[in-house]
């Protein structure tokens, strides 16, 4: 695998939820955002001590936008042939399957440890070995290398 | 390999028809919508009006065969002509790197391709000569905590 491109530093501005105005007071205020509309609203006129709105200020650098912490971004695969898109692109994108996690087996963990695509959920074991094989002689990284294709001892 | 264009089309044209949807084209919603192409003639896979080998009356590809590569490169003089269109050289894998870029250039840039394709072009075939190599095997990853412990003690028993 190779490692990913370098980058400038992924920086999160804010990494809770922006949560609606009074939702912590009222059960049947559900907390996903809605921006207040009304006339005399002291968090919509921005007073101090009130909650943070959304704007466009807390967006992400562009440089850095859906990268994740390895500096890849993801690309979903569903075959090996979706894996060879990457071959020019194995420092800026990682393949990968959705839907991790299955119990595994150490022996096959080892030989399978380093790759960065992601693979499709409903792609099958067997057909994942095949990526994975590929995906490594490529040197494209496989985020979720490991769901299905191994099981515990 | 699409058919080539016509004629009295230019290729600026086909490539506002096609751009937003042809069969080589991949779109990916995540992540910003990333768009790939399976083009056999567009040297870095992605959607775009200079890598389009497809749409251009000119244009070069690398495709990986079974041991080294092939470089398609398409011949503007017969567009409606397959066959003719597309020339084919095959290239073994026991080339040293240096002689495979040096080939390559000197048919692309050097014989009226452009040549602002030909490092995609270089660096192309380095990425499957690199992917044509054996692959090494992983380091066997060392145990740690509650499994080394257990593993030292069934060694000492």
């Amino acid at each position: 695998m190779v490692s990913a491109k370098k980058h400038v530093p992924i920086v999160k501005k804010r990494t809770k939820r922006f949560a609606r105005h009074q939702s912590d007071r009222f059960m049947r205020v559900d907390p996903s955002w809605r921006k207040p509309k009304g006339i005399d609203s002291r968090v919509r006129r921005r007073f101090r001590g009130t909650q943070a709105m959304p704007s466009i200020g807390y967006g992400t650098n562009k440089k850095t936008r859906y990268m994740m912490p390895s500096g890849h971004k993801a690309f979903l695969v569903n075959n090996t042939k979706d894996v060879e898109l990457l071959l020019m692109h194995n420092r800026t994108y990682a393949a990968e399957y959705d839907h991790p996690l299955v119990p595994r087996k150490e022996g096959k963990q080892q030989e399978l440890a380093n790759m960065d695509p992601r693979i499709a959920h409903g792609v099958s074991s067997r057909k994942r070995v095949d990526i994975i094989a590929r995906a490594k002689q490529l040197g494209v990284k496989v985020t979720n290398s490991k769901a299905k294709v191994t099981t515990e001892v | 390999m699409a058919s080539p264009a016509i004629d009295n089309i230019s290729a600026d044209l086909i490539w506002e028809v096609v751009r937003n949807n042809n069969s080589f084209l991949t779109k990916s919603k995540r992540n910003g919508g990333v768009q790939f192409s399976r083009d056999p003639l567009n040297l870095i896979n992605k959607n775009t009006r200079k890598h389009a080998g497809f749409v251009n009356d000119k244009a070069i590809g690398v495709v990986r065969n079974e041991k080294g590569f092939t470089v398609i490169t398409k011949k503007p003089s017969a567009p409606t002509k397959p066959k003719e269109a597309f020339l084919k050289s095959e290239h073994s894998g026991n080339n040293s790197s240096r002689k495979a870029y040096k080939s390559v250039a000197n048919q692309t840039a050097k014989n009226g391709y452009r040549p602002d394709l030909r490092e995609a072009a270089v660096q192309r075939v380095s990425a499957i000569r690199q992917s044509q190599r054996p692959v090494k095997p992983e380091p066997e990853t060392k145990l740690r905590g509650k499994r080394a412990q257990k593993a030292k003690e069934a060694e000492s028993a």
